[in-house]
Parts: structure tokens; sequence; C-alpha cells
């Protein structure tokens, strides 16, 4: 299965999933207007990747900031990633962004994901 | 709603307002009011609590609320769990309602802020209401300016003479203001909304300014001036399919008398146009199903008469017909197919244009608006073994009807005996019908508040066929209130929950006077001729204008012989499916057969060794007994068939099927399986009891006589009303043809007034068990390989024999008489001699023989005139002759045969062999009626011979004489000579076609019906 990647833009997140090396990653900011549009091949990618996961799957995302668009979008992946066996989140959030802990947290109770967090600065 | 939607609502609602400012008293006092709608005093506060903690609302106001600036992501993230988590619980039907509430709580403060507006948006998209719709309602609840309204699904009713934008649909009144209607297509919801200063009543309630109200069924908004706009008035103008359905419906009825000459209907008046349920209530006996009946033309009113489009409903079946469809109270189904395939039949029978996809297509389409689909390869199954529920059998029914679209329906009681649910789902189902442009009538008993309130308009009944109202059905509980001066008059529902309860039209209308002591009398307060006065000078129902069009059909009825096909394939279907029927009778003949021959097979070989069939004398009987299975079956398959279609056939009689196609379809599946049966039977019993080369001669007669018994059990099936009735008739049938079979009870000795010795009598003419019987001992005697040989020595020697040994000495014993006597003065006498030159004439005549006396007139010789002495003389020396000649004759014959047999013998045929092989001594015995004491009778001055009729030629006395004595090898008709099997075979076919006729005509029925009319008139 081939890696996805797409670079990181001053609007969209630095995105990266690769099953073979097992790093699956979103970084950076996220603030389009039409995010399903964007998330949209994560999304294939990740059914995709569902069909035949790896064991463990440990998936980061590390925002700077986060629209209401982009986080039906993000619930919409982690949706996804909630029918697969073995897998984590890791939440990452800036020391200062306590709205980014809160946001990662709620987002937690909406799928039976575990979640770490960690802090960043 | 559950403590948990209401729960996840409250924090919707939070999560909306803190937005933008956040909340305002206005907004807060709204979601209170939600909350006493909803929750019980005690919870209130609880859940207010709850709403304030998460909107941040202080009673100190919302000052520091103000900074927050951008809606945070978190709140977004909230929503959606919580939208998910509604979107798990509530209908499509709650969501669009809790969408709109979430609008109006905005709204309440017209704070519609750019943050706010956007979660909302977030909210409807999880709810998978599509943006399109979403912009719709929005602006439904926003907007305060009509020109913004540029939908199609929203109705403005305003005191303008024009419409403010060009899609959406308008009414002009005479109101303040903005009264403007929004239908939610996708989920076919009706809210409403008033902009102005008047105050209306929304089902008796002040409508408020700027609040949404959801519009239900039945809803009426009275406004202040006078004006109704009624729930079916609203959706008709939603409906653009209504405005497109050219229908009128005028029914006047002045009177119905029923055929016993007691009123049934008085002065019924209705008026209709496309799109209406109408429901038709009363007490039991007042005359609803009548009423029913009467508009769908099944009986016709005394005076007056049923308009559709103009159309006399009886008087133009040709433009009526498919116009309409009925729905009796009782299942109309085939309980043998499966669900789809009762539709699928009836579909071909309504659609000859259809290809077969389309006909699948549409039956599939049918079952998926009936929620039928999944039940559709599943057998109906009878009431009592049942294979589907009964709400799916009563809307299996209607789908029948619906099918072929008829453009006007009436059910009665499509609800009796279904669950409240079930009785909802199939009125929503015909609520949806009469929106798409049909009209509906339906009787309806104990409706609950909501299925009352679906009905456009309601038509009362009162005992003696009186109507006693006729308009919307709230109205009704109002109308009969003010009638009888109750408090609250003019509200038709309860305040608060909007519950109308029919019940109590029905407790006003029949009620009684009360005694002295409390206790209520028969009498009632108000008898039906008031009520119906009252409604005669409250009611003036006006005639709609008649449409000029035909009205709408869709029907393409089959040919003749395509409906013949269809018919026969659905029951061929049907029989087949039912696997226990099929058993049975296919079974049932070789099993008999089987038995019958088993039983009868002995060791009839002399010393008791072996089986012989020759020797076997169980064979005549065995015959008898083929005959009467034959009857047996023919009739039991068929006794029942009419009656158990009875139903269909009159639900298709709206179809104006052919009568004659239904019936050949009957007749070729019940004669192939008869077919089927008689062969089994002959091939087993034939087998058993090793009779030779007659398979087909027998099955031919055995078949012959089961089609006759199908045909004849298709008659009874179809005059009488109950299987049972059919079954005890069975035997009336079957034992007279056992009776005049002509083998238990020989002909020649029957009761004088039906029988002589010369002809089979008559009466049993009318039996095909004697013509079967006849034809099967004569062929197997006659046609046997061992006798064919033989049989025209053997009938010449067997003429011959009794010509010499008992007509010579019998006519000479007369001759000498006449000689003796014939001077004589005695009277009596006299007449013996005439008696006996009369038998002497007789015998004579057609004799080919007539040596010694050339040139003799017998007919004017042989009577007492012209009788002498010389000729009595001269006939003495010719009968002598006679005997003489005709002992020559008989002998020549014997050795003609005796030679043929050395010849045979010779040749390496072992005839003994043969004859223990085909030839069986006790048919012959029967048929050679061996064992008559007497072998001449004289009758009618006739000698006739007894003996081996099976040897005797027929002689007609007319060319339409065909009767001769029993086993006759020959019939005569119209001067031609037939062999008894021919003859036999089409004397059965011929009373086969003639009981076709009888049952085509149903002459039976026809005639059942008088006689049960006369004794009627007697008992009186």
């Amino acid at each position: 299965m081939n890696p996805l990647v797409i670079a990181e833009t001053s609007e969209t997140p630095n995105i990266l999933m690769d099953k073979a090396q097992g790093k699956f990653e979103v970084t950076g900011r996220s603030l389009i207007d039409n995010a399903s549009t964007f998330y949209q091949p994560v999304v294939e990618w990740l059914k995709e990747y569902a069909k035949k996961p790896n064991a463990e799957t440990d998936i980061s995302f590390k925002f700077e900031y986060l629209n209401i668009e982009s986080s039906k979008s993000i619930l919409d992946l982690l949706t996804v990633l909630d029918k697969i066996k073995g897998v984590t989140v890791t939440w990452y959030f800036n020391e200062d962004d306590e709205d980014m802990e809160e946001i990662g947290e709620e987002l937690a109770e909406l799928v039976t994901i575990p979640f770490k967090f960690e802090i960043y600065s | 709603m559950s403590e948990e939607i209401l729960k996840a609502l409250t924090q919707l609602f939070a999560i909306i307002t803190k937005q933008d400012g956040g909340v305002t008293v206005n907004e807060r006092q709204y979601v209170i009011r939600f909350f006493q709608q909803e929750l019980d005093q005690a919870s209130i506060e609880a859940y207010l609590e709850r709403y304030d903690k998460f909107s941040g609302y202080s009673e100190k106001g919302p000052s520091h609320q103000l900074t927050i600036a951008a809606p945070s992501v978190k709140d977004s993230i909230v929503t959606l769990g919580i939208c998910k988590k509604i979107n798990r619980t509530l209908t499509q039907k709650q969501k669009v309602i809790v969408l709109i509430k979430l609008l109006e709580l905005v709204g309440s403060d017209n704070k519609f802020t750019p943050q706010r507006m956007e979660i909302i948006n977030t909210v409807s998209t999880v709810f998978n209401i599509s943006a399109d719709e979403y912009k719709l309602i929005e602006t439904f609840v926003v907007t305060t300016n009509m020109a913004e309204l540029d939908f199609s699904d929203i109705l403005v009713v305003n005191a303008q003479p024009e419409k403010a934008a060009k899609k959406q649909k308008h009414i002009q009144t005479d109101i303040d203001g903005n009264l403007f209607f929004l239908k939610v297509p996708s989920v076919d919801l009706y809210f409403a909304q008033y902009l102005g200063e008047e105050s209306h009543y929304l089902n008796g309630f002040v409508m408020q300014h700027n609040r949404i109200y959801l519009f239900s069924h039945g809803s009426t908004i009275k406004i202040q001036s006078g004006n109704a706009l009624y729930y079916s008035d609203i959706v008709a103008d939603f409906n653009e399919e209504l405005q497109t359905t050219k229908l009128s419906f005028n029914a006047t009825i002045d009177e119905y008398r029923f055929p016993n000459g007691t009123v049934g209907l008085k002065d019924i008046v209705v008026a209709e146009g496309p799109g209406k349920l109408i429901g038709i209530m009363g007490a039991s006996g007042a005359g609803k199903t009548t009423l029913l009946n009467v508009l769908a033309g099944l009986e016709r009113p005394t005076k007056g008469e049923i308009l559709v489009n103009g159309y006399n409903i009886h008087s133009r079946p040709d433009k009526i017909k498919g116009v309409i469809g009925y729905v009796a109270q009782d299942d109309l189904l085939i309980e043998e197919l499966t669900v789809y395939e009762n539709l699928y039949f009836n579909a071909k029978l309504c659609f000859a244009n259809f290809s077969e996809t389309e006909i699948n297509d549409r039956v599939l389409e049918v079952l998926g608006n009936l929620g039928l689909e999944t039940r559709k390869d599943l057998k109906v199954g009878s009431v009592l073994d049942k294979k589907i529920s009964g709400g799916q059998r009563k809307r299996l029914n209607i789908a029948l009807e619906l099918i072929r679209e008829p453009a006007i329906l009436f059910l009665d009681e499509p609800t009796s005996g279904l669950s409240s649910r079930d009785s909802e789902n199939v009125i929503d189902l015909l609520k949806e019908l009469s929106l798409k442009g049909k009209l509906v009538f339906v009787i309806i008993h104990q409706p609950s508040s909501d299925i009352f309130k679906m009905f456009d308009k309601m038509i009362i009944m009162d005992t003696g066929g009186y109507p006693t109202y006729y308009g919307t059905p709230v109205e009704a509980v109002s109308y009969f209130k003010r009638a009888t001066h109750q408090a609250h008059s003019n509200r038709g529902q309860c305040e608060t929950c909007g519950n109308v309860n029919p019940e109590q039209i029905f407790n006003i209308i029949e009620a009684k006077v009360v005694d002295e002591y409390g206790q209520p009398t028969n009498k009632r307060k108000v008898t039906p001729m008031q009520w119906h006065n009252m409604f005669k000078s409250k009611f003036k129902i006006a005639a709609l204008a008649n449409e000029k069009e035909d009205p709408p059909q869709s029907l393409h009825i089959p040919n003749r012989i395509k409906q013949t096909l269809i018919f026969a394939t659905r029951d061929l279907k049907a029989k087949i499916s039912n696997r226990q029927y099929l058993l049975i009778n296919l079974l049932e003949a070789p099993f008999l057969a089987l038995i019958l021959s088993f039983i009868i097979k002995y060791k009839s070989a002399p010393g008791g060794e072996d089986y012989m069939f020759r020797f076997n004398e169980n064979l005549p009987a065995y015959l008898l007994m083929s005959i009467i299975v034959a009857l047996f079956m023919g009739l039991t398959v068929s006794a029942e068939e009419i009656i158990r279609d009875r139903k269909i056939l009159k639900r298709e009689s709206f179809l104006n099927l052919s009568w004659n196609s239904y019936l050949v379809s009957k007749l070729g599946i019940l004669f192939l399986l008869s077919a089927l049966q008689t062969l089994m039977f002959v091939l087993v019993g034939n087998l058993v009891l090793e009779i030779q080369g007659m398979t087909l001669a027998f099955w031919f007669i055995l078949f012959s006589t089961s089609c006759l018994a199908n045909v004849l059990g298709l008659n009874i099936s179809s005059a009488f009303n109950s299987a049972v009735t059919v079954y005890v008739l069975i035997p009336l049938l079957l034992i007279p043809q056992m009776i005049l079979s002509g083998v238990l009870f020989s002909f020649d000795k029957l009761h004088t007034v039906i029988s002589n010795k010369e002809n089979v009598p008559f009466v049993a003419d009318l039996m095909a068990s004697r013509w079967a019987y006849e034809a099967l001992a004569v062929y197997q005697f006659v046609n046997n390989d061992y006798e064919e040989p033989f049989y025209a020595y053997e009938k010449e020697a067997s003429i011959a024999d009794f010509k010499s040994a008992y007509l010579a000495d019998e006519m000479i014993k007369r001759n000498q008489f006449a000689i003796d006597h014939y001077q004589s003065d005695n009277d009596s006498t006299r007449n013996e001699v005439r008696i006996a030159l009369s038998i002497l004439r007789n015998g004579l005549l057609n004799e080919s023989y007539n040596e010694g006396l050339e040139g003799q007139n017998l007919n004017t010789q042989l009577t007492p005139n012209g009788y002498s002495k010389e000729f009595g003389n001269l006939l003495d020396g010719y009968l002598l002759n006679f005997r003489k000649h005709y002992q020559n004759v008989y002998n020549e014959q014997v050795k003609t045969a005796d030679l043929k047999r050395t010849f045979y013998e010779k040749e390496g045929f072992d005839l003994n062999e043969e004859k223990n092989n085909y030839y069986n001594e006790s048919l012959a015995d029967l048929v050679k009626n061996v064992n008559t004491k007497e072998r001449l009778a004289i009758e009618n001055n006739r000698p006739i011979q007894l003996i081996d009729p099976i040897y005797q030629t027929p002689s007609p006395n007319h060319p339409l004489d065909y009767r001769t004595g029993f086993f006759f090898p020959k019939k005569s008709f119209l001067g031609m000579e037939y062999s008894t099997y021919t003859f036999n075979s089409v004397a059965i076919w011929l009373m086969t076609i003639a009981l076709y006729v009888m049952l085509y005509f149903e002459l039976l029925r026809k005639l059942l019906d008088t006689s049960g009319k006369v004794t009627f008139v007697n008992r009186k």
C-alpha cells in the first residue's frame, strides 16, 4: 500500500500516512473552508488501510489551529479509525493552548479510541 | 422525548445561545417554555440549571461573555457529538422539528448572528438535511419579507392581490399581515407562522406572533375575519398533482331501498373532487356499508344517481371501467400464492400493455410503497395458518387495488382487527394516496384521535340511513357539542394535547333520555329524524361542476385468450404450491386403483391355483367402480373451486373480466388433472388385473366421465354458497349414477313408470355412468383380441339361433291362435287375435327371408279384416321353413367360425391361451344377458329379444331414435350406425357441453335464487 503524503501549506496541515513504516501523522494548521474535500483522500486511504491494518496503529495529531469545518472532518477520520483494531491517538497541544487540549478531550469522548495527550512547546 | 435526548437538546440550546454575545432574557424564556411543554414542573428546575451552566448565563447579565468573539472549535465538536447522539434516536421528522426549534430559539430575539447560524448549519448537515432544504427552512424562520420567500414549498396567505415572489404559492383573503406555510418535502411536514396584528386560532388556540407552529394532520386555522383554513385545503394547494387530476364525484341518493323494501339510505348528497380522504362513520346498522356499496356502484340507488365526471356509474360502465376500486372487509387474497404473486397476476390482468419487466417493476414499487417488500416471497396463508401478519394482509388487500391506481377507491373498514399501529400505517397510506390525487372513501370504526384528524371530511350516519354530518372531522365534535349546547363547544380538541375524542360524537348522537331514577331509558334524546332535519338546515352541499373529460383510467384488460392463460397460470401456481392438495389429488387415483384391483384379484382359474383374467368374476363390478371413482374424483376436485374464488371474483368484477375465460381456465386445469388421475387409475388397475389392450379405450371413457363430473362440480360450486353444502350434495349426484348405471339393477327390472323391456329407460340416458359403463363393457367384449375375429360369425349365429329357436315358435303359436279364433264372436278373443296378428306383423317386419310369401302384403293381411284361413295356413308353412332356414344359417356360421378357429390353431395360435388372457366370462355373461329366464318378451305387441343384446342391431322407429337395449353394439342416429363406444363417448361430451352452457349462464344459481324468493314470499 502506497504511503499518502500531502505537503503543508499555510492553511492546510502536513499529512503522512505510511503503513510500511507505521507512521501516521497530521501536523500543522487546518483552516480550510471546504475541509471535507481536503480530507477526503485521507478518509479513502484509511478505509483502504482498514481492510488490512497493522497490528498497532498510533496516529498523531498536532494542530496549531483548527477551524470548525476541519474539526468535522477530523471526527470523520476518527470514525473510520474507530472501526480498526489496535488504534491509539496521540493528541499534541501547546502548553498554552488549553482550547486545543479541550478539543482533544471532547473528541476522545465521541469515539472509543484511547487518546494520549502530549504537550509540546 | 427521552431524558438523554432532552439533556442533549439542553446542551445544544446552550451552545447556540452562548455564541455572539450570549443568552438574552427572551431566549432563556423560550427555553423555559420548551421545558414546560416537555417536562413536569419538578424537573424543569434541574434542566434549567443545566442550561444555565452550559450557556454561562447569570442573573447579573451577560457582561463577561461579551469578550468571546469566535465560536470555539470545542463547541463545534460538542455539537457534533450531540447531533450524532440525536441521530441515533430521533426520526427524520423529529429532527426537522428540532432544527426548527433551534432556529426559532435564535429568532426569539432575532439574533441571527453568523456564529450561531454556523452551528445550526452544522446541526443540519449532521441531521442529513439537504442544503437546499436547510436554506428553505432557514429562510422561512428568519425572514419577515415575503418577497424573499421565493420557494415552491412556501404558501403565503395575505390580503395582497399578487404574490410577492415568483415560485411561492399564494392565497388572497381578508387578513392583516402574513400567514405563511412551509412544506418540508423530505418528511412531508407542514409548518405555519403568522406575522400580523390579528388573532387567529390554530385548532382553537391563538397563534402567537413570530412563533412557528407544526401544522399537523386535520389542523384548522380560523382567521379573525371568519374564514377557516383546513389542513386538506392547504395540502391541496401545495400539491401540484391534485391540480392536474380531473375528477368530479357527485352522488345524489334520494332514497335507497333494500330488496325487501326497507329503507336503507335517505337524502344523501356527496360531492367531492380529487385528493380527498373521506371517512364514513356511524353506529352499527346505520348503513355505512350500504352507503359505500351504493357510492361504489355495487348497488343501484332506488332514487338518485351517481355521476363520475358527469357519467352515470350504472348506465356508462364503459367510461367507469377501472376508475373505481373497492376493498371489501374480508381478505380477497389467494392464500396459496406469495405476496408477490398475488400482486403479479392482478397486475397482469390489469395491464395488457405492460411488458414483463414493467409489471415486475410496478409490483415491486407497490410492495415498496406499502412496506411489504421484505415479505414478498412469503405465502399469504390462510387466516388460521398465518404467514404474514393481519396488518400486512390488509395492506396487501389494498395493494391489489392500488396497483391499478383507480381514481376513486372505496374501503370497507380497512382497519378492523388491526393494532393501532397497523391502523395508523394503513390510514397513512390512504392519506398519501389521496395526496396523489385519488378520491378515497373509508368506513372507519372507533378511530384514534390521530387517525380521525387525518380525514379531510367525515360523513356521519345515524340509524336508518340518515346523514347527520358532512364536514371536517374536528368540526364534527364542535358541531354536535353546539347542537346540544355543551360547554366549550368551539373547541373540538384537547387544549394541551390536541387529542380529539370521536366517541364523543356518538355519545351525543345516541344520548338516551334518563328516567327519574337516573337510569338511562331506551328512548333517544334526539331521534335520527331530528338530527337529519338539523343536518338539512345546516348543511348545504353544492354539487361539483362535472368535469368535461373522461375519468382517468389506467386499465388495459388483456384479450380473452390472454385472460384465460393468466387465470390458468395463476390457478396452476396456487395448486402446485399447495403440496397437500397436489399430493392427495395425484396419489388418490393410483392408490384407489391399487386397493380396488388388489382386493378383487383372487385365484380365479379353475382348480383355484392361479389368477386368470378370463374367470375373474369381479370384472363387471370393477368397471362400475372405475366409473364411480372417475365421477367422484372429478366432482371432488371441482366442487369447491368457484366457492373458493368467489371473493376474488367479486373484486375482479370491477375489471369487467371475461367469465368465459375464467371458466375455460378452470376447466383446462381440471381436465388436465382429471386426465392424469384417470390415466394413473387405468394404468395401475389394468396392470394388476391383467386387463390387456384396453388402456387407451378405458382411459378415454374414464377421462370423459371425470371431465363431465368436473363441469358438474363447477355448476354446484357456482350455485351454492358453502363448501359444506356442496359436499353434502355429492352423494345426491353420485347415487343416482350408481342406481341407473344398468349394472347394479337391470334396466328391465325397474319400476314400470320409467322402464320397458325394449330400451334403456330415458332417465338412465341422463346418467353419464350408464353411457360410460355400456361403452366400457361393449368395447371390452367386442374389441378384445380373442373375440374380434369371431364376433361377426357369432353375431350372425346368435341372430339365426334366436329366430329359429324362439321367434319361429312364438310366431307359429300366435298364427295357430289366429287361425283358430279369427272368426270368434267373443270380443276379448278377437282382441287377442288382433294382438297375435300385430305380433306376427312386427316379428316379420324387415325380415329378409321371404320364400313362400312373395307377393303377399303382410301389412293388410295380418289384420283382423285381411286375415283368412288360407293365408294362415300359408303363413304356417312359411314359418316352418323360416325355422329351418335359420337353423341352417346358424349351423353354417358355427361351422365357419370353427373352421377359422382350426385355421388359427394350425397357424400356431393358442386360442385357449388367448381366451384366458383377453376374454372375460363374467362380462360375456353380462352382455349376453344369459341369466335371463325368458329369452323373448312381448312389449307393445312386439317380440323383443332379451338374450344376447351384444349381438343385436338397432331398429330405430324414426331417424332421431337413438334408443336401443342395453349393451347393443351399435347405435343408430339420423339413419347412420355408430359403434356404441363412439356414440357413448359423444353422448358424454354432449352432456358436458350442456353442463358448461348451464354453468356459463349460471342457470342453477338463478334457479336457486328464484326458488329462494318464492319460499320467502310464501312464508309471508
